[in-house]
């Protein structure tokens, strides 16, 4: 992992597009302005994580597996 | 009463009061925002919480508590707001809220739930929505004892 220090006001360039400013630094946090082209998505890790986990969710079950399933949860 | 066509349940007679709003939909799902929760007591504790637009999906759930009796909510006051409670506390479970967590059960591996990310319900409102902590106590893939699972 790379790591940079940074103060309030500066930036830093991930490739050429997207442009990260540190634009403010509090006691538990800091606050980002993040510049970067339209089709770069940006999600906060744990809604991307959520998200994944929902789509992994949704999948197709059989009737045996979830007959499976709930049994394992009833022992 | 109502019926609707469910993934698992077949033609389903339900309550109104069993339907529940998710105004802003679930994450990677923004346009489900009316689910129909279905418990049923040959598949208990397993929670199932039906999309009453898509037949096909149907997400299942077991309640939090289930997963882990210690576990401590902590809403952010958006959320709170959007479920119509109080922001001066957390609300309790059972009483105020059902909160549950979503399973995932790969096809290979042991079933896990998203601790970090739970289905908080106002059980006055029946209005709904994943609560996604910004913390880092649980996590998104909480596995489930693998030795006690037998797919």
């Amino acid at each position: 992992m790379l790591v940079i220090r940074r103060r309030a006001g500066e930036t830093f360039l991930i490739g050429s597009d997207i442009q990260v400013e540190l634009l403010e630094v509090g006691s538990t946090q800091v606050k980002l302005g993040i510049t970067a082209p339209k089709n770069i998505p940006i999600l906060r890790k744990e809604v991307h994580d959520t998200r994944r986990q929902n789509e992994a969710a949704a999948r197709e079950m059989s009737t045996l597996e979830l007959a499976q399933l709930a049994r394992h949860f009833q022992k | 009463m109502p019926n609707t066509p469910t993934k698992y349940f077949g033609n389903l007679e339900y309550r109104n009061e069993d339907v529940i709003q998710f105004p802003s939909g679930i994450p990677a799902f923004e346009e489900e925002v009316s689910f129909l929760l279905v418990e049923a007591a040959d598949r208990a504790p397993l929670q199932f919480l039906q999309s009453m637009r898509q037949t096909s999906l149907c997400f299942l759930a077991l309640p939090i508590l289930v997963v882990d009796s210690k576990y401590r909510l902590e809403l952010s006051s958006e959320d709170l707001t959007s479920l119509g409670l109080a922001t001066d506390r957390q609300p309790s479970i059972g009483t105020d809220i059902e909160c549950m967590a979503v399973l995932v059960t790969p096809e290979t591996g042991p079933p896990s739930v998203n601790l970090l990310a739970p289905i908080v319900i106002n059980r006055r409102n029946r209005r709904g929505i994943q609560a996604i902590r910004a913390d880092l106590t649980y996590s998104h893939q909480f596995k489930l004892a693998a030795a006690a699972v037998c797919l």
